[in-house]
């Protein structure tokens, strides 16, 4: 006959064990996995630093050339420039304008 | 062991070292660089701010500029070779046109500017001790060109900006110009420049970072940055081409009449704006360094003077405001010379018009008649209508170094001064405040403050200046029984002759003797002319001032003219046609 009765359960502390262990090793790997890839990090960013210096310096040039592109529009347009330029073309200024109504 | 294993271990061991070695150097050590802490920050210029004409273009922009500086530990050659190489660059830029165009003696000067200019470059340069020394600031680009092509090993460059003026000397006594504190930071003096120097200076900004030791910022250092905060950009009520009409005829005309010194403003009299502030001889601001500091003071707020018989527009509009008189009284004293103590008052050409009305008594510019006038106000009222028209203090327009200008307390006048005020002798104003007291006239009786600046421009967000203060100092039918008298002194007045055809003018000339040493020198005046047109419903209010005028003394020979030609060409440049509203 066979017995009901609910059998005591036995701990599998193999299994247990074995999923430690597989924690561990993941955990293991990951921490090594951070460390390594900040070594790695770290060293690319510490060799970056020239390539931002070369962009800074890019980027000052850049203003730099908008602000003498900037001077050179106002000079070319500014009434000293563009009434010497009328004048040598033989423009002359309206004396007595007549106004028609 | 065999050989290979011996081989992994130490090539594991060796690994671990330099891995831990990086560890300690990455995560453990505190390196004491020479760039850590305070040292560690670099500043970062804010560029100042720009000034721009009503129609947006800049007046003053910014342009690139550099420090140049040696090294002289690093110096390659000779140090008096450098310095003879680099002095030619360095002299002031008076002498920088070719030498085919100076003169003998400039030709001289420049020589001994550079053998001058080559000593101090020396000096600096001598000095092996230093590892850095300033040798000119501010250069601008051609000639950091010209200097790198000399190829000098020691020498090198830092950026900088400067003040650029597409328009050169335009409106320079208005604008000012940007000098060095004491700290060598950019500092605005005069003019727009210094009233406005904190707005358009702005703040640097800060950067802290690491750098190695080529210079190169560390990307896994500490690293703070506080951006700078650029300066604000003024936008002014200035219109560039009544500026330009303005320049242009005052510098003909100051020679033409020989004066020592010419002032033109022109204003808006509805909203108080400057259209046109201008006088001759001016400076170059880019080049303030070669002038005097007397040339820098702005005459149109600074200068306090007599304004003669173009006062005597305040003293009538006071009269008519109170109804003392009307256009039409009759003057009952103006048959001859009056008598005030031990004084006499005469007219300016000892012609008397008895019985003259009020209209006739502007038209002919008469001192007695004005001295009536001042009876019938007496010193209290005509002293508080001085005030109430602005002067004797200052006007707030946003220029620096604004005066009072100079009325003395009531308490003080003598009946004589009474008499004198009436045709603008015994006190001082500025032109400023004569071209505020007339756009009152023309405007319907409100007295508004003149301003220059429109708007101020901070991060691309416009902030509008202050409303003007506006208050009532005479009456609307006041202004327009002045309007009527003014039209008609410049139609039948001495300066006739020169009305634009078909423009309804009203003005009023004044000539002013110079008091010298506690008399009035009669071959030295202040000649001047004040007005608005069209006169129903003016555009603009003017003021022409000549100092000293040689080929006339009088203002309806010399300021009157300036004042119909530059009206005439404004009338052009608003189309504005004749007999038209």
């Amino acid at each position: 006959m066979y017995d009901f009765r609910v059998a005591k359960k036995q701990p599998n502390y193999n299994l247990i064990g074995k999923i430690r262990v597989r924690i561990l090793v993941v955990l293991a790997t990951l921490v090594f996995s951070l460390f390594f890839a900040q070594l790695v990090f770290a060293n690319n960013l510490a060799t970056d630093g020239q390539k931002l210096a070369g962009i800074q310096k890019q980027i000052a040039d850049l203003k730099d050339q908008n602000m003498t592109l900037k001077v050179q529009i106002a000079q070319a347009s500014s009434f000293q420039t563009l009434s010497q330029k009328a004048a040598d073309m033989g423009f002359v200024s309206a004396k007595d304008p007549i106004i028609l109504k | 062991m065999d050989r290979i294993k011996v081989f992994q271990i130490a090539a594991y061991v060796i690994a671990a070292v330099i891995i831990s070695r990086l560890f300690y150097w990455q995560f453990l050590a505190k390196v004491a660089t020479n760039s850590s802490g305070i040292a560690n920050e670099s500043k970062i210029p804010a560029s100042r701010g720009q000034i721009y004409a009503s129609d947006g273009f800049p007046l003053v922009a910014n342009q690139e500029a550099f420090l140049l500086y040696g090294q002289p530990n690093e110096l390659g050659g000779d140090v008096n070779t450098v310095a003879q190489k680099l002095s030619p660059f360095l002299i002031p830029e008076k002498y920088s046109t070719s030498s085919a165009q100076l003169s003998e003696d400039e030709q001289k000067q420049k020589d001994e500017e550079i053998k001058n200019e080559q000593q101090i470059l020396a000096e600096k340069l001598s000095d092996k001790k230093l590892f850095w020394v300033q040798l000119a600031r501010k250069i601008p680009l051609e000639l950091k060109t010209k200097i790198d092509s000399l190829s000098l090993k020691g020498l090198d460059f830092e950026r900088d900006t400067k003040r650029f003026y597409p328009e050169a000397s335009m409106a320079a006594h208005l604008l000012g110009f940007v000098g060095s504190n004491k700290f060598g930071d950019d500092t605005g003096y005069f003019g727009l420049e210094g009233f406005y120097d904190g707005q358009l200076k702005g703040q640097d900004g800060r950067l802290g970072e690491e750098k190695d030791p080529l210079g190169f910022p560390i990307l896994v250092g500490s690293y703070r940055s506080i951006p700078p905060k650029e300066g604000d950009s003024l936008y002014l009520t200035i219109d560039r081409s009544i500026q330009y009409i303005v320049e242009k005829r005052l510098s003909q005309d100051v020679q033409k009449y020989g004066a020592k010194d010419g002032t033109v403003i022109v204003s808006d009299p509805k909203t108080g704006h400057i259209l046109a502030m201008a006088t001759y001889p001016n400076y170059n601001p880019g080049l303030f360094s070669e002038y005097s500091e007397q040339d820098f003071k702005n005459p149109a707020v600074s200068d306090a003077y007599e304004p003669g018989s173009t006062f005597k527009l305040v003293a009538m509009s006071a009269a008519l405001d109170l109804s003392l008189i009307d256009p039409n009284t009759r003057c009952d004293a103006c048959s001859g010379p009056k008598q005030i103590g031990d004084y006499k008052i005469e007219t300016w050409n000892k012609q008397y018009h008895p019985n003259s009305t009020m209209t006739e008594v502007i038209e002919h510019s008469d001192n007695v008649g004005m001295t009536f006038v001042s009876q019938k106000l007496g010193v209290d009222r005509f002293s508080d209508y001085i005030r109430k028209f602005g002067f004797g203090s200052k006007t707030g327009i946003d220029v620096q170094g604004e005066i009072p200008g100079l009325i003395r307390p009531k308490d003080e006048w003598r009946p004589i001064d009474l008499a004198t005020a009436s045709f603008g002798q015994g006190l001082a104003v500025t032109p400023i405040q004569m071209v505020q007291a007339v756009q009152a006239i023309a405007n319907g009786g409100k007295l508004i403050n003149p301003r220059v600046v429109e708007k101020i421009v901070e991060n691309g967000h416009e902030m509008h200046t202050n409303s003007p203060n506006e208050r009532q100092v005479i009456s609307q039918k006041t202004s327009a029984l002045m309007t009527e008298m003014m039209v008609n002194a410049v139609e039948k007045g001495e300066a006739k002759a020169f009305v634009p055809k078909g423009y309804s003018i009203a003005g009023k000339t004044g000539t002013a003797q110079i008091p010298v040493a506690g008399h009035y020198d009669p071959t030295k005046t202040i000649a001047s002319f004040v007005g608005f047109a069209p006169a129903e419903n003016p555009r603009f209010v003017m003021l022409v001032r000549f100092t000293e005028p040689s080929s006339s003394i009088f203002g309806s020979e010399t300021a009157a003219p300036t004042f119909f030609g530059i009206a005439k060409d404004i009338f052009n440049y608003l189309s504005i046609s004749p007999n038209s509203n």
